[in-house]
């Protein structure tokens, strides 16, 4: 180590209790910072878990030109090549085929008009985990013909339970109108109406008759890492038929996705504002730091330190204090955001026992994130600030006029 | 010919403190040549501080011409004015001015690390200063922990460690008993006469004054006395040294 860094280093201990003011401020600031970042990040992953689990997917294969009219009787080119191409796909957890038709449901007097969906009964449990709610009866199985799972608020709209049957129309191709009758074989409650208002299901047979339109009009795929969702689209998309096209989540559902970036930038703000005021603190540090050793510098000038050498060495002490300050940061931080990943942060309290957005349930325990990217971000949020604080410190440090050195009084 | 160490030529400098103006030089002219060891003394505000922070390019002239080691200071901007002081002067301060975090050998290394000397050969040169000027018993102690005298020294090795042609000193004994002040002084004259430095230093002590081979008097921002033998030196300048003052004979 070279003289000047360990008059650096020693310098920060002269005044033992401002730099320890000035590393907890750091730390303090970092370990918040951590806490905010771990759990924007395990919202974050939330929110994409939730999304996809709540039958969006993370990428979905959809014909040409879904995405622009969003219409259900649209069918891809060939659904089983690009099945077959998703589930081939290392990442992929489940790939799951969908077809969707605008039905009018009826029994007796009572008539609900819903989206009914058409799946693969044995995969589809794993793509949308609300369907595993079953509270009568039973789920949809290969092989079942007329059959049909709905939730819990469509059939009390209908006034229906497990075993009776009911009428389901819907217009067919040519503008035929194709009717048949399907019995409910279970009911599913997710504990939130509007999500279970939204859940009619019958086999891909089943709809493909009723619509009269053979195929499926989607492959619904859900991925191990959210976070490597736009990889896997890019690599997904040329294996798919030529007309088919691959979207992600965050095109599926674009309230979803503004929503998280609008949270991210409120966390990202606060975090912020944070970071600012260790910033001005560890800044009011060092320049008073500076000003007590104005005339040591002055002489330090005075021997030819340059005004770059007076600067480095007012950064290398900022630097010293953010160091040891990003070490007590993670030690206080590390067990909250440990604690947070594990037990996470329970919102029932606040929110009752769900919360839904946009037909999704979203659990009202959130867990932090605990990751590799824990270290790095420590460091550059403790160095990062601590060498902006160090900059005017710094420049006032290499403005220093070397003749005080012989003109004030010892 | 020799090129001469210092040139002043109607060197001026004003300060300006408010609404006034001081003028601590009114127009100085001073030459010094290479070895000489030079005292530069005068009563307070006499601008013997002031002459000496412009020798050692720490300010620039109001007006007139300063050629110190063929460079014109004047002309010289700060980054080269910085590069000078580093290579070429070397300073010892009234107060010492020792870095207090630093132990007496990494204070004199501190210098020699600013130059780009690398670690071994700093380190070996700095002990070997301070052993030169009799503190090898000391050299892992911090500034607190030596006594003025001791201080004085360590700052005199990091004035002179790497061998600067030109040492400026002010008042480099004020804080000296006598005794100090005398070991000093030999310890300034023999290093001079091992390296060929070229010293001048400000001074009010009549015991320093007898080592310098060349007074040279400030009063009033100008040059009064120059003279080569201090015991021609007027005595009210310094009291204790030179002639009654009816004899003096003051330029």
């Amino acid at each position: 180590m070279g003289v000047t860094a360990r008059y650096a280093f020693r310098s920060v201990g002269r005044n033992i209790r401002r730099s320890l003011l000035s590393i907890l401020g750091i730390a303090i600031g970092c370990a918040l910072a951590l806490t905010i970042e771990s759990m924007n990040r395990g919202r974050d992953e939330l929110f994409a878990r939730v999304g996809a689990e709540s039958g969006t997917g993370h990428l979905r294969v959809v014909p040409a030109g879904w995405e622009a009219q969003r219409d259900v009787r649209l069918r891809l080119a060939d659904w089983r090549h690009d099945l077959e191409a998703a589930r081939q796909l290392p990442g992929v957890t489940i790939a799951t085929p969908r077809a969707r038709a605008q039905v009018l449901l009826a029994m007796g007097t009572h008539t609900v008009p819903v989206e009914l969906t058409g799946v693969d009964p044995e995969a589809e449990p794993r793509a949308f985990r609300f369907v595993r709610n079953v509270t009568q009866g039973r789920y949809l199985r290969a092989g079942d013909h007329d059959a049909m799972v709905v939730g819990k608020a469509v059939a009390e709209r209908l006034d229906a339970t497990v075993g009776d049957e009911i009428l389901a129309t819907c217009v067919g191709r040519g503008g035929r109108i194709e009717s048949t009758m399907l019995q409910i074989v279970g009911v599913i409650a997710t504990g939130n109406d509007e999500a279970d208002a939204g859940i009619s299901q019958v086999t891909l047979a089943d709809i493909e008759q009723l619509a009269d339109r053979a195929g499926a009009g989607e492959i619904t795929i859900v991925v191990a890492n959210w976070r490597h969702t736009d990889a896997l689209r890019a690599e997904l998309a040329p294996r798919v038929a030529a007309t088919d096209e691959v979207v992600t989540w965050a095109q599926l559902a674009p309230d979803l996705r503004g929503h998280i970036s609008q949270d991210q930038a409120t966390s990202r703000f606060v975090s912020g504002i944070m970071i600012v005021i260790v910033v001005l603190g560890v800044a009011s540090a060092q320049l008073a730091a500076v000003l007590d050793r104005r005339r040591e510098l002055a002489v330090l000038a005075a021997l030819g330190a340059g005004t770059w050498r007076l600067a480095r060495i007012m950064i290398e002490e900022a630097l010293i204090l953010g160091l040891i300050g990003a070490a007590i940061g993670l030690a206080i931080g590390l067990p909250i955001v440990w604690y947070l990943a594990h037990t996470g942060l329970d919102l029932r309290s606040l929110m009752g026992g769900s919360w839904s957005f946009e037909g999704m349930i979203i659990e009202p325990i959130i867990y932090g994130d605990f990751g590799p990217w824990i270290l790095p971000y420590v460091l550059v949020v403790a160095i990062g600030a601590t060498l902006i604080a160090s900059l005017y410190p710094a420049w006032f440090t290499a403005r220093t006029d070397p003749a005080i050195a012989l003109r004030a009084a010892p | 010919m020799t090129e001469l160490v210092v040139t002043c030529r109607g060197v001026e400098k004003t300060f300006k403190t408010g609404a006034h103006e001081v003028r601590a030089l009114r127009g100085v002219d001073l030459e010094i040549g290479p070895g000489e060891f030079v005292a530069l003394v005068g009563p307070s505000g006499s601008g013997k501080t002031t002459l000496l922070n412009l020798l050692g390019a720490l300010d620039r002239p109001t007006r007139g011409e300063l050629v110190v080691l063929g460079q014109r200071l004047g002309m010289l901007s700060k980054r080269a004015r910085a590069d000078m002081r580093l290579r070429s002067i070397g300073f010892v301060f009234q107060a010492y001015n020792l870095v207090p975090v630093l132990t007496a050998v990494e204070n004199v290394e501190f210098v020699l690390e600013l130059q780009g000397m690398s670690g071994r050969a700093r380190r070996a040169r700095a002990i070997q200063t301070l052993e030169e000027l009799g503190l090898g018993d000391v050299l892992h102690r911090r500034p607190r922990e030596l006594s003025g005298g001791q201080q004085q020294r360590v700052a005199v090795a990091r004035a002179v460690a790497s061998r600067p042609r030109l040492v400026l000193a002010d008042e480099p004994t004020a804080n000296l008993d006598g005794e100090n002040a005398e070991i000093l002084m030999h310890l300034m004259r023999d290093l001079r006469d091992r390296y060929g430095m070229t010293y001048l230093f400000s001074t009010h002590d009549a015991r320093v004054v007898t080592h310098a081979v060349r007074v040279v008097t400030l009063v009033d921002g100008r040059v009064a006395s120059d003279v080569a033998k201090p015991e021609e030196l007027p005595h009210e300048i310094v009291p204790g040294v030179g002639k009654p003052p009816e004899r003096a004979a003051v330029t």
